[in-house]
């Protein structure tokens, strides 16, 4: 056996080994734990309605991944990982970094607006001041 | 009606020496002052001395409070504005030099140049070498102007329509605006003015502040180039 076959045999062993049991029942629960906190914050209004599809489609996407087992082996060869525990790592931290960037624009938006208001704050208070002045200019 | 801007934070004790020079230098002038959420007594002093103050309820920067300036102006019918700072740096006696092109129509935005042989203004090592990099910068875009961080500007009201978009950066609006308007077909120019060494340009001197400033600046002058109109062939 050559070191290239060897390696193969090796990355086989790895992508085949059974997910053990206790992984399983915990993805399922963690799964529905975040369902029950989106849920939750929604009900506490602390969680608009527009942000829950994000986490409800990570929730699931863990329990299709722990209830199908060869879903995660088929992305684990897509990605050319060699274990499924990393494969998981890779969507995972590109799932962060998507939804940090998809922040850091609503927070852009979010601070033109806020500056946009105190803007408009700013002329409105300096409107009612002239107002207010028996012959102050009128803008 | 001609409006003078002056965007203020923390400024009580250097902006009512500026404001009654102005009284006798700009009387034909309404002065404007921009609070920018200061903690002290800049609008009380401002509003002593005649002005009208706009305050904002928190720190917004120095780009936000001029844009606020702008806005009111565009509100109460300006035709005409300059803008200048509240720490004494421009000279009230420049304003009438620095409005006569816009006034006169020849030009929609003028800016202050310290260079051009009027005063004495001296620039440090690090500073000096922003501005020739922004001089080179913009001159690459066919502006040639040879003070291109100056906050000491005149402009008509199309420039303010412009600037009172959202495209007005917060913090610094410098290389990048200047650049905007002329993408968009405005007539830039300068007119040289006496500058003293002021606070704003310290934060092309501390730590990072100036690497950042760069980085910001390369940023929005790509931005700023990539998109918006281009210049009007003949404008």
């Amino acid at each position: 056996m050559t070191s290239e076959e060897r390696l193969e045999e090796l990355r086989r062993l790895f992508l085949e080994a059974p997910e053990s049991a206790a992984t399983r029942v915990l993805a399922i629960v963690l799964s529905l734990l975040l369902v029950t906190a989106v849920l939750w914050l929604v009900r506490r209004r602390t969680l608009r309605e527009e942000y829950t599809p994000i986490w409800m489609g990570v929730a699931f996407g863990i329990a299709a991944l722990s209830l199908v087992p060869p879903l995660l082996g088929w992305l684990t060869r897509a990605v050319g990982a060699w274990t499924p525990s990393s494969a998981l790592f890779f969507f995972g931290e590109l799932f962060l970094l998507a939804i940090c960037l998809h922040y850091a624009v609503r927070l852009s938006g979010l601070t033109l607006q806020v500056k946009n208001l105190a803007q408009e704050l700013a002329v409105l208070r300096g409107e009612l001041d002239s107002l207010r002045e028996p012959s102050g200019e009128r803008p | 009606m001609k409006f003078l801007v002056i965007p203020a934070f923390q400024e009580e004790a250097r902006l009512p020496a500026v404001l009654e020079r102005l009284a006798v230098a700009a009387p034909d002038f309404r002065v404007v002052v921009v609070d920018d959420g200061s903690r002290d007594a800049t609008a009380a002093v401002a509003k002593r001395a005649g002005a009208r103050v706009l305050r904002h309820p928190f720190n917004l920067g120095y780009g936000a409070a001029l844009q606020t300036g702008y806005k009111w102006a565009l509100r109460s019918g300006a035709t005409l504005l300059v803008q200048m700072d509240a720490d004494g740096q421009h000279d009230p006696d420049d304003v009438a030099g620095l409005a006569a092109p816009v006034a006169a129509g020849e030009l929609d935005l003028v800016v202050g140049s310290r260079f051009l042989g009027v005063g004495d203004y001296r620039m440090a090592g690090l500073h000096r070498l922003g501005r020739d990099f922004f001089r080179a910068l913009l001159s690459a875009f066919g502006l040639r102007l040879t003070d291109p961080t100056s906050g000491f500007q005149a402009m008509n009201r199309t420039v303010l329509e412009l600037y009172a978009s959202d495209m007005f950066p917060s913090d610094f609006p410098d290389v990048d605006v200047l650049l905007c308007a002329h993408r968009h077909g405005l007539r830039v120019g300068e007119r040289a003015v006496r500058m003293r060494e002021g606070t704003r340009a310290s934060t092309l001197h501390a730590g990072f502040a100036p690497i950042y400033y760069v980085y910001k600046m390369l940023l929005s002058v790509w931005a700023a180039s990539s998109t918006g109109p281009r210049r009007r062939e003949g404008a």
